[in-house]
């Protein structure tokens, strides 16, 4: 397919994608398109392929069959070199925050802005400085990231990952481990990023309560498939049972879940 | 049957072997091409040099130490015998110089360096820190990979240059304590029969030592599956893979006396 024939509308979108791993399948043929500047939630239980679907978009992991377009070009075919110029048009936030341990706060912050800005050591120190305090994270700059919450590590992570002035920002479960109020924080850092840069937000969470609050859509992946997507007040009104038990965190139901 | 576990377990070895060896041959041509044009971070090659080799010196000067006196040790009773003060020089330096000194050296590296190196980037690996790179569009093997390489070799040199002084002088010292030989005599006979390439064919093997031991522990700590247990795994196959190419690259290089 060709990009002038098949170039989508939409900023992202992932067509017909199958993954694999050791024989299992996790996608199973799944369609999904993502449109510029929306917070879109990806939601659904343990193990269902929300993170493989964002891993896929950045070349973290590599398609077994369908297509992946970014911006009107197919970018599941490209190398890893390749993967860098999208790489820095998408940044992605992971679970783990995966600070650099032997840096401070500062100087995690500042490593983008020395490799892709050219600054020099002291001024990316600087205007990584600011970077933190547009995270609320003012007096622990010079702080190691094993001395931080989990709270404030992705904050940190959120902020160097901004350095990178990108379209789109993958979210990998940000506020799961999180106590709510912290929780709320990156809540409120993801809607500001969306509604005042224009940042394109795709969140992977199971997180009820920021899905209702911030979310312009959600896709509801089930079985290796988007089974449901539309406005968060589509999806609460709606009748699946199967996305009403994960909705209302019902144990038993329609569902099937592996391991259970 | 005994003859077909013996051959399926051969033929495993073989194959998990062969994965290793190419592993490590397509990171080493990874590695040259990002050397192409070199642009090495400057931070990270400071950082690694000071860690890597400032701090090992103590270590390798009281292991060389210890070793040129061994030498003497060793060859107190053929000199006593035979009268031969003159030749102890040349018995510990040449042992020193061209053997003893740059495997021993280069064993102690892999011991304390290497396998940090495996422990650390096995532990960026498992936490996903070398994604985190990756995601921030900056290449692992440029940045974190690059600076490691060519510090452990250029610090193995170092260190072993280093350590050949103290050996000698390690020597000189326990060759007056044991034998009585006199300083003056144990230098002339460091000067009249060690040639420069004796030096050289120690510091050749001292480089090749560096880039089989930065190499194979860079290997086995970007390849880490499996957590913390992992890490550790990774951390005996380092220091087991350095220690076989370093009695192999040494058996070559000696034969071949470059």
């Amino acid at each position: 397919m060709t990009a002038a024939g098949g170039a989508p509308r939409e900023l992202i979108v992932f067509r017909d994608v199958h993954k694999a791993f050791d024989g299992k399948p996790v996608l199973r043929g799944m369609n999904l398109a993502v449109t510029k500047g929306e917070i879109l939630f990806i939601i659904g239980t343990s193990g269902v392929g929300k993170s493989v679907t964002i891993k896929h978009l950045v070349g973290f992991l590599r398609i077994d069959s369908g297509e992946i377009w970014f911006d009107g070009k197919r970018v599941d075919q490209l190398d890893e070199r390749g993967f860098y110029a999208v790489r820095r048009r998408v940044g992605m936030v992971f679970q783990n925050a995966t600070l650099f341990d032997s840096m401070t706060l500062a100087e995690n912050v500042a490593l983008p802005l020395r490799k892709h800005k050219k600054l020099r050591h002291t001024s990316a120190l600087a205007e990584a400085m600011g970077r933190l305090e547009q995270v609320y994270l003012t007096g622990f700059t010079d702080r190691y990231p094993a001395e931080l919450s989990d709270g404030m590590r992705k904050r940190a992570a959120i902020a160097r990952t901004l350095t990178m002035e990108p379209e789109v920002v993958l979210f990998d479960e940000p506020t799961t481990g999180l106590d709510p109020v912290n929780a709320r924080r990156i809540d409120r850092l993801i809607l500001e990023l969306s509604r005042s840069l224009g940042v394109t937000a795709v969140v992977v969470s199971h997180d009820l309560t920021s899905i209702f609050s911030i979310a312009d859509r959600v896709a509801f992946l089930y079985q290796g498939q988007v089974h449901a997507v539309g406005t968060p007040d589509q999806l609460r009104a709606s009748a699946d049972p199967i996305l009403q038990q994960f909705i209302q965190g019902q144990s038993s139901g329609p569902m099937e879940t592996p391991g259970f | 049957m005994i003859g077909e576990r013996t051959v399926t377990l051969v033929g495993t070895r073989a194959v998990a072997v062969s994965r290793e060896v190419g592993g490590i041959t397509i990171l080493f041509g990874q590695i040259l091409r990002a050397l192409l044009p070199p642009r090495i971070d400057g931070r990270e090659l400071v950082k690694n040099l000071h860690k890597m080799g400032n701090r090992s010196v103590p270590i390798v000067a009281l292991t060389a130490f210890f070793a040129g006196g061994l030498m003497v040790v060793q060859s107190a009773p053929f000199v006593k015998r035979l009268d031969a003060t003159s030749l102890a020089g040349w018995a510990a330096g040449y042992a020193v110089l061209r053997e003893v000194g740059p495997i021993l050296i280069a064993l102690m590296f892999s011991g304390r360096v290497g396998a940090n190196n495996t422990a650390e980037l096995g532990t960026m690996t498992v936490t996903e820190q070398l994604d985190g790179l990756r995601a921030l569009a900056i290449d692992p093997i440029r940045y974190l990979i690059v600076p490691r390489v060519v510090s452990m070799m250029v610090m193995l040199v170092c260190l072993t240059v280093i350590g050949d002084l103290v050996a000698l002088v390690g020597a000189a010292i326990v060759a007056k304590a044991v034998l009585n030989i006199e300083f003056g005599i144990m230098y002339g006979s460091f000067t009249e029969n060690l040639t420069p390439h004796d030096f050289l064919h120690g510091v050749y093997k001292s480089l090749a030592f560096g880039w089989a031991i930065a190499v194979t522990s860079c290997y086995f700590g970007v390849t880490v599956r499996g957590g913390a247990v992992g890490v550790g795994r990774a951390v005996n196959a380092a220091v087991v893979a350095a220690a076989v190419s370093v009695m192999l690259i040494d058996f070559f290089l000696t034969y071949l006396n470059v």
